[in-house]
């Protein structure tokens, strides 16, 4: 009998793919255990991008910390915006007023299209496609335009406050999105005429990374990318915020849960974002943009003019009788132009005193007056006319000075408690937890985001598949890594 | 297989649908712009670099009470005062986000985000604003009228968004 000998053997062969690779979105590794060409193991390393939003997010106040959800998902940064918002109004219990409610779903639309237009752009540019890459970027440009004449940025915009709309929109910016509507559909069959029906864009995309509908639950799967499994899951109808139950739109869904599948329901979708702007362009009502809510929002600038306006010759005086000499406006003047023992009365040094009103939002007691056009006067002059009672406009604008000033330094205090909010953003749900221990900043943030679940499926998407395949499933996923790494 | 899809198949009918498209929007105009040459037009209210708002009689409007710099969540401002004055106003411009939070959290409207993006530079000491830079900026970027316009439209809250104002952006076109 003839007896072979085993000469060599063959094992898998360890291969990292990122974090500089060009289509891992960014800094995703991805190690992957290959024979041959078939993938046998995905091991994706996360965090190169991790800055430590959710840890930033406990050092700053409610109001401070909106900044940083920009720069979580930087793709689609205004729907990140009104996920924090409608996650933080929830917890102090506040309401947006329906304008900004419905300006909020424009703009949170519009997101979801420029998010789509850029994972439609890199997805083909990975598998192949080129031209439809600089027509995606056509449109989006087109979109960020927009962002940039109601908020002043393109990317990283930070235009919903708390409580509303950083400013209102203007009535160009409503008119040139009309056009843009009108003209989208026709821009969205452009991009199909080139992939849809493209064997090589099929041969890609059917097929590949299939999951079943049951398994896309059970790996916590979000947005389109569940619905690409065929489960109509989407939290604009199941738990509607902003004005989504006041406009009607389809949930597309797919059917074989492949990445082709996958493909047809975001494509489908941004003919529904479509549809949405549309109808709440027509709807928009009038009224106010900034929620009625003094302790949670900033106070209104005119209302505090009559002490702010820099006409206004302003001195502050403390009068001896009132104070009980509590070191608060010690300890709070910028200048340290107060002096003073404790429990006896404090002194202003009108010559170093800048008349920035910070004494005047911490005094408990009142002992802190406004004297009108006291700037530069002598002592006893001024004496004189802080016992003369003030006008009524400048006792309210002192009110509100107290309010903004004590919002500014300790921020918006939120009830005790904990709670969790969901909103849909592009790439699925993404979900706001809050620890509340009655203080200004959040006791503890979390972010459920949507991009970090997701790229933990990867190894179920590309086992079994061609090592250019992993490149489909990184896309069909459309993960941003910034959100993920957070 | 059908007939349609082995016709489909040999004909590359959908290949040359794609071609015939982008063969089209070659002869259609150009999307982008010569940068250097040609710029983008910049609307109203980008946040760009930095300026101190001057009153009308050309002092500085800061009066040094430190909002800006306790609400900057990336706290890149920095203020020094001495003898009644603002001695120091330095904003650290590489560590700036624009979030635009200085200008809402000033009272007294000191403060603005100009159109200005091009500031580039190999020094850093050219980059980190000092008081008199950012006052010259306010003469450079928001002159005449321009400031207060910026300040009527971009500082905000003002009551007109606690309220309803008379007018306001809304649809005006036909009803679908």
């Amino acid at each position: 009998m003839l007896k072979v000998e085993k000469t060599f053997e063959t094992r898998e062969l360890n291969v990292n793919m990122g974090p500089q690779h060009p289509a891992t979105h960014g800094v995703l590794r991805l190690v992957l255990d290959i024979d041959g060409e078939t993938i046998v193991k995905v091991t994706p390393y996360v965090g190169y991008l991790h800055r430590g939003i959710e840890k930033l997010g406990e050092s700053l106040s409610y109001f401070q910390a909106l900044p940083l959800t920009d720069r979580m998902d930087y793709v689609s940064a205004m729907s990140n915006n009104i996920g924090y918002c409608v996650a933080v109004e929830k917890l102090f219990g506040i309401e947006a007023p329906e304008r900004a409610k419905f300006i909020r779903t424009i703009v949170g639309e519009m997101s979801r299209i420029a998010n789509h237009l850029l994972w439609l752009a890199t997805h083909a540019l990975d598998i192949g496609a080129m031209t439809v890459f600089l027509y995606c970027f056509r449109e989006r440009e087109w979109i960020l335009d927009l962002y940039e004449m109601i908020c002043g940025a393109r990317l990283t915009v930070t235009y919903p406050r708390i409580g509303g709309v950083r400013n209102d929109v203007p009535q160009e910016f409503l008119e040139s999105l009309w056009k843009f509507t009108d003209e989208f559909p026709s821009r969205i069959l452009e991009y199909e005429t080139l992939i849809d029906q493209n064997r090589i864009w099929l041969k890609r995309t059917v097929g590949i990374g299939v999951i079943s509908a049951e398994e896309a639950v059970n790996w916590g799967m979000t947005g389109p990318t569940l619905r690409g499994s065929g489960i109509p899951y989407d939290i604009r109808k199941h738990a509607p915020y902003d004005a989504y139950d006041k406009v009607d739109f389809d949930v597309p869904i797919g059917t074989e849960g492949d990445t082709y599948d996958r493909y047809r329901c975001r494509m489908l979708e941004l003919r529904q974002s479509n549809r949405i702007i549309r109808q709440c362009i027509e709807k928009l009502p009038k009224g106010p943009i900034m929620a009625d809510a003094p302790k949670f929002t900033l106070q209104p600038k005119d209302a505090m003019f009559p002490v702010t306006h820099p006409t206004k010759q302003h001195a502050y005086y403390i009068e001896e009788k009132v104070c009980k000499g509590c070191g608060m406006c010690l300890r709070a003047c910028p200048a340290k132009a107060i002096t003073g023992e404790k429990k006896k009365p404090h002194k202003i040094d009108q010559a170093i005193c800048l008349q920035c009103a910070n004494c005047l939002a911490v005094c408990k007691f009142k002992g802190l007056k406004i004297v009108p056009g006291g700037k530069g006067l002598s002592e006893d002059k001024l004496k004189e006319l802080a016992a003369a009672p003030l006008p009524e406009e400048i006792t309210k604008a002192t009110e509100h000075l107290v309010e903004h000033f004590t919002f500014v330094k300790r921020g918006p205090r939120a009830p005790e408690g904990e709670l969790y909010v969901a909103t849909e953003v592009p790439k699925g749900e993404l979900g706001f937890y809050f620890v509340s221990d009655g203080s200004g900043k959040p006791y503890r943030m979390r972010v459920r985001a949507p991009s970090f679940i997701h790229a933990g499926c990867l190894p179920r998407l590309c086992v079994g598949h061609l090592v250019a395949d992993v490149i489909a499933a990184i896309g069909t996923i459309d993960i941003v890594l910034g959100e993920c790494d957070r | 297989m059908t007939v349609r899809e082995i016709v489909k198949r040999f004909t590359f009918i959908e290949i040359f649908q794609g071609m015939a498209l982008t063969l089209k929007r070659m002869f259609s105009h150009a999307v982008t712009i010569q940068y250097p040459k040609e710029r983008r037009h910049i609307a109203p209210g980008f946040r760009g670099q930095h300026a101190l708002a001057k009153n009308q009689a050309g002092q500085a409007k800061c009066v040094g009470c430190g909002l800006c710099a306790t609400i900057c969540p990336s706290q890149c401002i920095h203020i020094a005062r001495a003898k009644g004055q603002v001695d120091k106003y330095e904003i650290d411009i590489l560590r700036c986000i624009y979030c635009g939070f200085c200008v809402e959290a000033c009272p007294y409207g000191a403060i603005v985000l100009t159109e200005n993006y091009e500031y580039s530079d190999y020094k850093k000491e050219n980059i980190y604003m000092k008081k008199d830079k950012l006052l010259s900026n306010w003469d450079k970027y928001m002159p005449g009228k321009k400031g207060e316009e910026y300040f009527k439209k971009f500082w905000r809250p003002m009551s007109d968004d606690f309220g309803t104002p008379p007018i306001q952006a809304v649809w005006r076109g036909k009803k679908q």
